[in-house]
């Protein structure tokens, strides 16, 4: 096949026609439904996408975003309810089928291949020119991702590896794919997560002018003052259901985060209403930075559950890392218990009485394949060591121990020699919970501890995590769910692009509050 | 529909309970099944006091090794130097008693060249934790280096005369009728089990086989273990090529572990199918150990073709991981 320069990028032609366009409707969603076994992720949700309009999609974790847009992109079919293209209702049995209908998607981890080059990544799916029907004509497909480029506007070399490219320049290196595929409808699913603050207004520079050629995008995100920045248009979802819509000319920062949280959580909805015993304290970070984190001040006591939330990428969680020995500080003074320490490995931190557990159970935490009495004493075996010499475990002492602590927990396991992964998700955290508490730590570092974890088991480790502190435990909490926060931690700092923005105690750390100083400036009006 | 799933779930439940039987005994059953073959066969010959000891001696210089391999894939690293190392604990123990005659004994020699396996493992062991390159690549490359300085050293000649007895006891003697070797494997295999199933070091071992950044963040010093794991394992592979070369009384320089670097593999990985599947144990190698060794003794007596034996070890490894591998695919 020999393929002439005439051949695909449907350049010019939308591009200049665009903008009279704009205004008309794209897509249309009608009542839309899914059902899944057990719970309603949508419940008849409409939407409307315009030519030339940048809309962005907000909601919780769980309140059906990424269930609409699986939908709209063909990877899942809806149980119900109409899906309109320009007027015409369409089925979308497969990701090609949207995708031939104009419907691009750009995925929060970016659908490229890093080690691939610009132009590799941009032809990947078409076939590449080629000299004598078997030699691929570089040159040929160099001018043709140069075309792609220059219309995203951006200026780099398509022989340079994606890899080597900013956060910014790859997220549009993936909208030019999109365009490339003449995409109408761009779905950008949290597209800033990795991005600095400046590389975001350069990607926003590049939509604004993409959406007054024409195109749609449909922009999910967790960070209010960006879509305040971008949008032309906001909807919001909520437990499934539409929550709200608004146009740039209505968007109000209140109405919005209460129609996020829902109206029955209060602005000064009552929080955590015991205060903690005063202890002593416990851990103290003056100053600490690195990474993402600018700069880290906090105190935590005995008996305290301190809150540090944030939006990804805010700093909120990769001052966990930090705390724990993870990665490197780069600067501040860590105390604990009123000594200076440095923890130059996590292996320090467990010395010093820390205890870390992460977000991603598989990955960070459990040993698959292993029992629950070896994932309890995993950190702990130097107790059962019965000489110093060779370090003979006494196995003993080991099950007996392991299975007391496990019952205190009321992990439900079919023994203590089962398998770790035939528990479910709750018990599988609790073990992890258990393998720490087992090791006397003073201070727990929880991050996300009710992840992919059912609601039952999720009121059963709030109650674990309070009586950790009530035993005199100094804790350190966050969680990507907002709404954790008023019911776990006695106090929240909110962390806002690697600085603590505020501090929310007692009646005043409600969701929506936390959500205010985490998503903008702090005002609330 | 609660109902319904409850039949479904009852009616599957025997058919699963039957893969999991096999995925864990099928190796054993396959031994005793060989075994009783053989046996029925060759009823004169194969089961006979004599013959068993005979495919125990013959599989102790694998079995030496497979054990020491087992320590380090248990942390999940590769070892291809144990072909290189084998080479190398014989070739060395030899060329110092015939150099030094006077000044060095055979315990020395064996010291010497067991310690100086012990340094290479280390070496292995630092470049993996500390250079971060891959222990399949590593070990690789470190066996090709001690392959390279072996021919040099020796000019590639063969050590045959002035080898001391007392050092080729080592594979010829015996101790109420059980030959060392023998008695060497089972001491070895011993110690290795002792050291994964019940010391703290075992343990962190399958822990950071299991979930490195999980062992980590407990806070194991997880890079000390690839140099003890690796060094281990350099000793067993040193250890296999000195009874080697006491067996055979000639110190080579080249060659004496390549036959034994597939098979150490195949051993354990048999070995990782059996009993605990998806676990390498020690107890597992030496099933795997024992197989290829009846498969091996048996069919040579049945008298079928040397090249068979290549073919059916093939066959039964991948049956073997095949087994293991429905287990692990179904629990997940």
């Amino acid at each position: 096949m020999i393929v002439t320069n005439a051949a695909p990028v449907p350049s010019q032609m939308d591009g200049a026609g665009g903008a009279q366009q704009s205004g008309e409707v794209f897509l249309e969603v009608e009542g839309l439904i899914k059902q899944f076994p057990g719970t309603l992720a949508l419940d008849r949700v409409n939407l409307t996408v315009r030519r030339g309009e940048i809309h962005a999609l907000l909601g919780e974790n769980g309140a059906g975003k990424s269930t609409l847009i699986r939908q709209i992109c063909g990877a899942s079919q809806p149980t119900g309810g109409r899906i309109l293209i320009e007027g015409a209702e369409i089925a979308l049995p497969s990701p090609q089928a949207a995708a031939a209908l104009g419907i691009a998607v750009v995925h929060q981890h970016s659908n490229l291949v890093s080690q691939l080059s610009v132009c590799e990544n941009l032809l990947l799916a078409e076939t590449l020119p080629r000299r004598a029907g078997v030699f691929v004509n570089w040159r040929e497909a160099h001018r043709r991702a140069s075309r792609l480029l220059k219309r995203v506007g951006l200026n780099i070399d398509p022989r340079i590896e994606v890899g080597r490219l900013r956060p910014d320049e790859s997220a549009m290196v993936s909208i030019a794919k999109a365009i490339g595929t003449n995409a109408k409808l761009i779905i950008l699913d949290e597209p800033t997560t990795a991005l600095l603050p400046v590389e975001v207004s350069v990607l926003f520079g590049h939509m604004r002018r993409l959406a007054a050629e024409g195109h749609a995008f449909l922009y999910v995100s967790h960070r209010l003052a960006e879509v305040f920045d971008i949008a032309d248009r906001v909807s919001v979802l909520r437990d499934g259901r539409n929550a709200g819509e608004w146009t740039r000319a209505q968007m109000s920062r209140r109405a919005i985060i209460e129609a996020i949280v829902g109206g029955q959580k209060s602005w000064n909805e009552e929080a955590m209403q015991s205060t903690p015993t005063r202890g002593a304290v416990a851990l103290s970070a003056k100053a600490i930075c690195g990474g993402r984190v600018a700069e880290l001040n906090c105190e935590v006591r005995a008996h305290e559950i301190l809150g540090i939330a944030g939006l990804p990428g805010s700093g909120a969680e990769e001052a966990f890392d930090l705390l724990y020995g993870r990665h490197a500080m780069t600067g501040g003074r860590l105390e604990v218990a009123g000594n200076q320490v440095t923890f130059r490995s996590p292996r320090d931190a467990k010395k010093a009485g820390l205890a870390l557990v992460p977000k991603d159970r598989l990955a960070e935490s459990l040993l698959p394949g292993a029992s629950i009495r070896e994932n309890i004493s995993l950190p702990n075996l130097g107790k059962y060591v019965a000489d110093p010499l060779l370090r003979f475990i006494r196995r003993g002492k080991e099950r007996s121990d392991t299975e007391a602590i496990a019952r205190s927990l009321s992990i439900k396991m079919a023994g203590i020699e089962a398998p770790i992964n035939s528990l479910s998700g709750g018990n599988q955290q609790k073990t992890v919970l258990a393998r720490w508490l087992a090791s006397g730590a003073k201070i727990f570092l929880l991050n996300s501890p009710t992840a992919a974890v059912d609601v039952g088991a999720k009121a059963e480790i709030y109650a674990l995590i309070r009586r950790i502190a009530a035993d005199g435990a100094a804790v350190i909490f966050t969680s990507t769910e907002v709404e954790e926060f008023p019911r776990v931690c006695h106090r929240v700092l909110v962390f806002r692009e690697g600085y603590v923005v505020g501090e929310l105690a007692g009646k005043k750390a409600t969701e929506a509050n936390i959500l205010n100083l985490a998503t903008g400036d702090g005002d609330e009006r | 529909m609660n109902a319904s799933l409850d039949t479904e779930h009852a009616h599957i439940r025997p058919r699963v309970d039957l893969t999991v039987w096999f995925a864990r005994y099928g190796t054993l059953v396959s031994l005793v099944a060989l075994l009783a073959l053989f046996s029925l066969a060759r009823s004169d010959v194969f089961p006979t006091v004599n013959n068993l000891l005979n495919i125990m001696n013959q599989i102790s210089i694998l079995g030496t090794m497979a054990f020491g391999l087992t320590v380090c894939l248990v942390m999940g690293l590769f070892d291809l130097s144990i072909a290189a190392m084998a080479t190398l604990g014989g070739y060395v123990a030899t060329f110092l008693l015939v150099q030094y005659p006077e000044t060095i004994g055979v315990p020395a020699a064996v010291f010497i060249s067991l310690a100086i396996a012990a340094f290479i493992g280390l070496i292995n062991g630092f470049i993996v934790s500390y250079l971060g390159i891959s222990a399949f690549i590593a070990t690789l490359a470190t066996g090709s280096i001690i392959t390279g300085a072996m021919l040099g050293i020796s000019d590639s000649k063969t050590i045959i005369t002035g080898i001391p007895d007392e050092f080729m006891m080592i594979g010829q003697g015996s101790i109420f009728g059980i030959s060392n070797p023998i008695l060497i494997m089972l001491a070895v295999g011993l110690a290795l089990w002792l050291l994964l199933e019940h010391t703290q070091i075992g343990r962190h071992l399958y822990a950071i086989g299991g979930s490195a950044e999980a062992s980590r963040l407990s806070g194991l010093a997880v890079k000390r273990y690839a140099p003890f794991a690796l060094a281990i394992c350099a000793i067993c592979a040193g250890l296999g090529g000195l009874i080697a070369a006491a067996v055979l009384g000639a110190g080579r320089p080249q060659g004496v572990g390549d036959g034994y670097l597939l098979n150490a593999f195949a051993a354990v990985f048999i070995g990782a199918s059996s009993l605990r599947p998806g676990k390498f144990h020690i107890g597992g190698t030496l099933i795997g150990a024992l197989l290829i060794g009846v498969i091996n003794n048996g069919l040579s007596i049945m008298g079928v073709p040397t090249y068979w034996q290549y073919i059916v070890q093939g066959v039964l490894l991948v049956l073997a991981l095949f087994s293991a591998g429905v287990l692990t695919l179904r629990r997940s």
